[in-house]
């Protein structure tokens, strides 16, 4: 019997959807086992997950970066592995109603997305290629971070200033830790995006001589730059606590997700 | 062997008995030394805290019951007679339930609360330094420890707060999360923003800063939580600096206003700013709870949050409740099962002294065979004896589930079948 090249994905996808599940249902039932019954599922995900993606860095000779099932499935990863170091250090239970969803999303993406693994156009190779892949694909993973936790210091706020606990308030840490986390993530994040985004205009201009192409991608992963600055500039000057925090948040999620969507380097 | 709990609490005594009988952390060695040299006691130790006072035994029999309860009227210098109608006895399983309820907060007069904990570790420790503890009482306490971390961590029955100086400090943590170098401002001293200031300091907030109409009064307090004394018409400017707030003045009105908290702001970069008004009128401006960055909590709203922790919690005393059954039920089985070791050790032993003996006989029968002939004959025997012994054995740890009668009747009829003394 012959396996699969995409198993490990598969059953990856069956641990982040039975994890996600497990976490969405505590939130109701209050069931702190059935909390980390989640996370432990979602941790059996992530080791699945990694050696797919191992596997498909040997079977291309390349960084699984290069198209949207690539891109989303190693977004999903980091964004979860910096969940789980931000678990280990601050046990914050919230997070996870949040990050876990979004990594099965991005992983769905991947499953659903049938590209083939081909390798990479010699031509295309280069440093300055690599270095955009993987500083976007940072970035992008340090902004849906700083996103989750800009929501729930939403949440915990709205919480404290009416007076009603809501679902999350025993699952989120205080604000301060919540804006500490976020305003980190941001920080640390957008140089790292600003980095991958002026090496991918390097790369479009040697490779088409042109600075950059007006395609959604392109427009999606400026936008997302733009708004991840404004966030950023938020929590410095502490303006945009509220509901606008929370629009700009939005926005810039989309934009991320809309310029990842338009990833083919193949 | 009998399990026997003998003891008074706050429900069965009033504070004069209580209180007579109450066990200093100075004297609990000696009287868990006194308990244990009680003729008939193999395993004692003494649980008290300021709502109980209970006597935990292991003996053969139950005649020790008076004797407990005549060691108690000792101690508390009244006539055993006298003390009876405030004493409980319970035995055996309800010992066991008994034990992890109290352990975990659900007998407490506040239900939840974690110092219990702590004292019934001490009981537990002392008594097992002095050895007064038989293997019963060892596993008793050792798995009512576990019952007891397991209900706190599974249902979380501690974590809400059920007094207004509390629920101001989970408040605040909720705010800030670790209260260490934070600032606090204490305008006025009455008896709850006291306690409040109490809890705070508690949690090594970084300075306090007192301010009152009496300075001296302000002076007193500062001293008492090693912060400082400030004039009251100077209170303003702290805002500024301090993180939390908690005003209790007698003011007819409002001490500080929006403008005082817009104007702080101004120079707080960002930080938040926690204000607690325990005061009737109130002492601080409602407004302010408009102001971004700004957190104002009443007595109303504080006391709103203690009622919705109290329902809270007493749904995950539900839970609690449920999951101490479970544990009571496993930890019988458990003992049952230890009961029949000595019944299941001596078949093993009579049916294995068989074997050895007829398979002796037979090889000294047969003359000289192979060493791989003997292991092959060995073999045999041994696996039809553990055949032989598989349903036996079954039988007895499956009759943990049965009531004692049937239990011991098994017992007698296995033995007596297999010619066991």
């Amino acid at each position: 019997m012959t396996l699969s090249p995409n198993a490990a994905l598969y059953i990856a996808l069956a641990f982040y959807a039975a994890g996600t599940l497990a976490a969405l249902v505590s939130l109701w039932s209050r069931e702190r086992r059935l909390q980390s019954a989640g996370l432990w599922l979602m941790i059996a995900g992530f080791v699945s997950h990694t050696i797919w993606i191992g596997s498909v860095c040997v079977r291309t000779g390349h960084p699984p970066l290069t198209n949207l099932p690539e891109a989303s499935s190693f977004v999903a990863w980091t964004v979860f592995a910096v969940e789980l170091g931000l678990f280990i250090r601050y046990r914050v239970h919230a997070a996870s109603f949040f990050v876990f969803p979004l990594v099965l999303l991005l992983l769905t993406i991947t499953a659903l997305v049938h590209e083939p693994f081909t390798r990479m156009d010699p031509q295309l190779r280069s440093r300055v290629f690599i270095a955009h892949l993987l500083f976007s694909t940072l970035g992008v993973a340090a902004l849906m971070i700083g996103i989750a936790f800009t929501v729930l210091a939403y949440v915990q706020d709205r919480a404290l200033k009416q007076k009603r606990p809501g679902r999350l308030w025993d699952w989120i840490p205080s604000l301060d830790i919540c804006r500490r986390v976020s305003y980190r993530a941001l920080a640390v994040g957008f140089p790292i995006y600003t980095v991958g985004l002026i090496a991918g205009v390097l790369w479009s201009y040697r490779t088409t001589a042109g600075l950059m192409e007006l395609r959604v991608k392109s427009v999606g992963a400026v936008v997302a730059w733009v708004l991840f600055a404004l966030l950023l500039q938020s929590y410095i000057t502490g303006i945009f606590r509220g509901r606008r925090t929370l629009l700009v948040s939005a926005g810039a999620f989309v934009a991320a997700l809309v310029a990842m969507l338009g990833i083919s380097h193949v | 062997m009998s399990l026997l709990l003998v003891g008074v609490n706050h429900r069965t005594a009033p504070v004069e008995v209580r209180e007579r009988l109450s066990v200093l952390e100075s004297q609990l060695s000696e009287s868990i030394r006194s308990l244990h040299a009680q003729p008939g006691v193999d395993g004692a130790s003494v649980i008290s805290t300021c709502n109980r006072v209970e006597t935990v035994v292991s003996a053969a029999t139950e005649d020790v019951i008076r004797q407990l309860v005549e060691w108690l009227a000792e101690r508390a210098g009244a006539n055993a007679t006298d003390l009876e109608k405030h004493v409980y006895v319970l035995r055996h399983a309800d010992v066991v339930k008994h034990l992890f309820r109290v352990a975990s907060g659900l007998d407490s007069m506040i239900v939840g609360e974690p110092q219990i904990h702590g004292q019934v570790r001490q009981a537990f420790a002392t008594s097992q330094e002095l050895g007064t503890l038989d293997p019963l009482l060892q596993q008793l306490f050792e798995q009512t420890m576990r019952v007891a971390k397991k209900v706190r961590t599974e249902t979380g029955i501690g974590e809400h707060a059920v007094s207004v100086p509390y629920a101001a400090v989970e408040l605040a943590k909720k705010i800030f999360g670790d209260l260490r170098g934070l600032t606090v401002l204490l305008l006025g001293a009455g008896e709850m923003a006291e306690l409040t200031a109490e809890h705070l300091s508690a949690h090594e907030v970084r300075h306090v800063f007192v301010a009152n109409r009496s300075h001296d009064r302000a002076v007193e307090l500062a001293r008492r939580y090693h912060g400082d004394a400030i004039h009251f018409d100077a209170a303003e400017s702290y805002l500024a600096t301090c993180d939390i707030v908690v005003a209790s003045t007698a003011a007819p009105h409002h001490v500080i206003v929006a403008e005082h908290v817009h104007r702080a702001f101004a120079n707080r970069k960002n930080r938040n700013l926690f204000l607690i008004d325990l005061s009737v009128p109130r002492n601080i401006d409602p407004a302010i709870a408009r102001i971004e960055g700004a957190y104002l909590y009443n007595i109303d709203d504080l006391q709103h949050v203690v009622e919705a922790n109290r329902d809270q919690r007493q749904q995950k005393a539900d839970q609690a409740e449920e999951l101490v059954l479970r544990e009571v039920e496993s930890f019988r089985k458990r003992l049952v099962a230890q009961d029949a070791v000595p019944t299941i050790l001596e078949l093993q032993q009579r049916l294995e002294a068989i074997r050895a003996a007829e398979l002796e006989a037979c090889l000294r029968r047969v003359g000289p065979i192979t060493a791989e002939q003997r292991t092959a004959i060995e073999m045999l025997s041994t696996r039809m004896i553990n055949k032989i012994l598989h349903y036996p054995i079954l039988q007895l740890k499956e009759a943990a589930a049965d009531e004692p009668q049937e239990r011991e009747s098994l017992r007698r009829t296995i033995r007596k079948i297999f010619g066991l003394r």
